[in-house]
């Protein structure tokens, strides 16, 4: 594990180093994503202001508001793409570099991938956070949230992070197939905000469409935790939800490690 | 005339070299068709799956917000179809010296930037576009008559223009400072709140929308008159004002910078 650490850290340290070199860049960005949160918060605001009844998909407006913004904090820390750096590798045939270097490709990015989470945990992310708190205190009159509470939530937002570069990893692999990835992930992005929970509570949705999502690995990755936050689950059902998510991490570890496997023995690149 | 018939016979030159190279990645194309599509159409299913709860939105009904998202995607398509280079001047040309070659030939710069390029993914907002606003016609929300009929089509244009405008003026602030991408890409994204009716934002929200950044005029404002019979025609006529207004704006910027622009390099 020490030796784990030895090798990997230097990646996550660098890739913070990097961010922090492109900082006006970084911070337009963040205001285009928190555009997006901004829409949905009016949208659910006259959305609620339209409803005979105050509570719409088992939440309340209050919750909601918590939801929008908490989904945005959420999806800054577990969003983290790989799969762009493990197609730019495969079409410019880099990845034969990662192979002959004997440390663990997919370890290594996920190492990046724990500096650029780290980064965007520290900015924006505490800040939209600590935000949304003071507002949820001053305005809405409601309770802080609670230590414990915030630990469940961070438990599972590290698990979330995983199934979510896990499961990009294996996307990324698509560049093996077609070399127009652009497309590709921004379909991804699409279907993953919806599926996620990050553009809408999953509670909204059909019970049938309910139950799929149940035996998806999407739902880990957005709605459990803010879920969780928001004290949707306790007790059992909090373990059981958590589990999934452990579940969910080892089965796309495993899937990753296989399709590696099988992809790279017929890899050919051409060149040096 | 003769410099416009030139002009056409250029365009279709350069374009039908830009058609050869899509039918060689034919794969390629139906993803960022794909991409820009599922994008688009989930926002439709958000609002389905919202008006499963709610009888209607601040007073509109489902037929008429999926009018008025379907509508905005129409000049937006048209616009990402035709001049989707201007995005390369914002990040990539001025700053890597590239822009050099659209000055050395003998033509119209800017004509030769966005006849360089034909965006096939646009055809899946164009798709969605389409669909949506065949889909509300259908269910009898929108006014059909000789007037709609044209004045939809110009407002189609001038909202094509709008979006042209803003990405060029801001695509054309790279020639002061190098990589104006982010500036582009904040101003480009705030078209996303025209798609919903703009009385749900706050005040700052949409005057900015409205007046500094017009995206309102290219999507509600113009929605909202093909939506309510007997509402005033006037709004696409401002509408067409401000297309024009920007563009002379955006242009004039745009040369300026050509004026002022160095390469990069030795």
């Amino acid at each position: 594990m020490r030796k784990m650490l030895k090798i990997y850290a230097p990646f996550s340290i660098n890739e913070i180093k990097r961010q922090l070199a492109y900082k006006g860049a970084f911070y337009l960005w963040i205001l285009v994503n928190i555009f997006g949160s901004f829409i949905s918060y009016y949208l659910w605001m006259a959305v609620y202001g339209s409803a005979e009844t105050g509570v719409l998909g088992g939440m309340t407006r209050n919750e909601m508001v918590v939801y929008v913004f908490m989904a945005y904090v959420t999806g800054s820390m577990v969003n983290i793409s790989i799969s762009k750096t493990v197609s730019d590798d495969i079409v410019k045939g880099t990845v034969s570099m990662n192979l002959i270097k004997p440390i663990d490709y997919r370890m290594s990015l996920i190492a990046r991938a724990v500096g650029d989470m780290v980064y965007q945990f520290l900015l924006p992310g505490i800040f939209i956070w600590i935000g949304l708190e003071i507002y949820r205190v001053q305005v809405l009159g409601e309770q802080i949230v609670s230590i414990t509470t915030i630990l469940w939530y961070l438990i599972s937002v590290v698990m979330s992070f995983l199934i979510y570069v896990l499961f990009d990893f294996c996307f990324g692999m698509i560049a093996f197939f077609t070399t127009y990835i652009f497309g590709m992930t921004m379909a991804k992005n699409a279907i993953l905000s919806f599926l996620t929970g990050q553009l809408i509570p999953l509670s909204f949705f059909p019970e049938g469409v309910q139950k799929v999502f149940d035996f998806l690995p999407f739902s880990s990755m957005i709605y459990t935790p803010v879920m969780i936050y928001l004290g949707k689950y306790t007790g059992s059902e909090l373990v059981f939800v958590l589990l999934r998510q452990a579940v969910w991490v080892l089965i796309l570890y495993a899937a990753g490690s296989l399709i590696w496997r099988k992809v790279t023995t017929r890899l050919v690149v051409l060149g040096g | 005339m003769s410099t416009i018939k030139r002009y056409m016979r250029l365009y279709r030159v350069l374009i039908a070299q830009f058609f050869k190279s899509i039918l060689q990645s034919k794969v390629d194309f139906f993803m960022g068709l794909l991409g820009f599509f599922c994008t688009q159409i989930f926002g439709i299913v958000f609002l389905f799956l919202v008006f499963q709860q709610i009888p209607d939105l601040n007073g509109w009904t489902l037929e008429q917000l999926i009018f008025i998202y379907g509508f905005a995607q129409i000049p937006r398509g048209i616009d990402h179809l035709l001049t989707d280079n201007i995005w390369m001047v914002a990040w990539w040309y001025v700053v890597n010296g590239e822009f050099d070659r659209y000055m050395l030939r003998p033509m119209n710069v800017l004509f030769q930037v966005i006849s360089e390029k034909l965006q096939p993914d646009a055809v899946g907002e164009l798709l969605v576009g389409t669909i949506l606003t065949v889909y509300s016609i259908s269910r009898g929300v929108v006014v059909v008559d000789g007037t709609h009929v044209i004045l939809f089509m110009i407002s189609v244009l001038a909202g094509a223009l709008i979006y042209t405008s803003v990405k060029l003026f801001f695509a054309s602030i790279a020639f002061w400072v190098k990589i104006s991408g982010p500036f582009l890409q904040t101003a480009y994204q705030m078209s996303d709140f025209a798609k919903y009716p703009t009385e749900i934002y706050a005040k700052g929200i949409r005057f900015i929308i409205t007046w500094v950044i017009p995206f309102a005029f290219v999507a509600y404002l113009p929605a909202r008159y093909f939506l309510i019979s007997g509402s005033s025609a006037s709004v696409i006529g401002v509408e067409c004002i401000i297309a024009v207004g920007f563009w002379c704006i955006a242009y004039a910027l745009f040369q300026k910078g050509i004026s002022i622009y160095e390469s990069a390099g030795n």
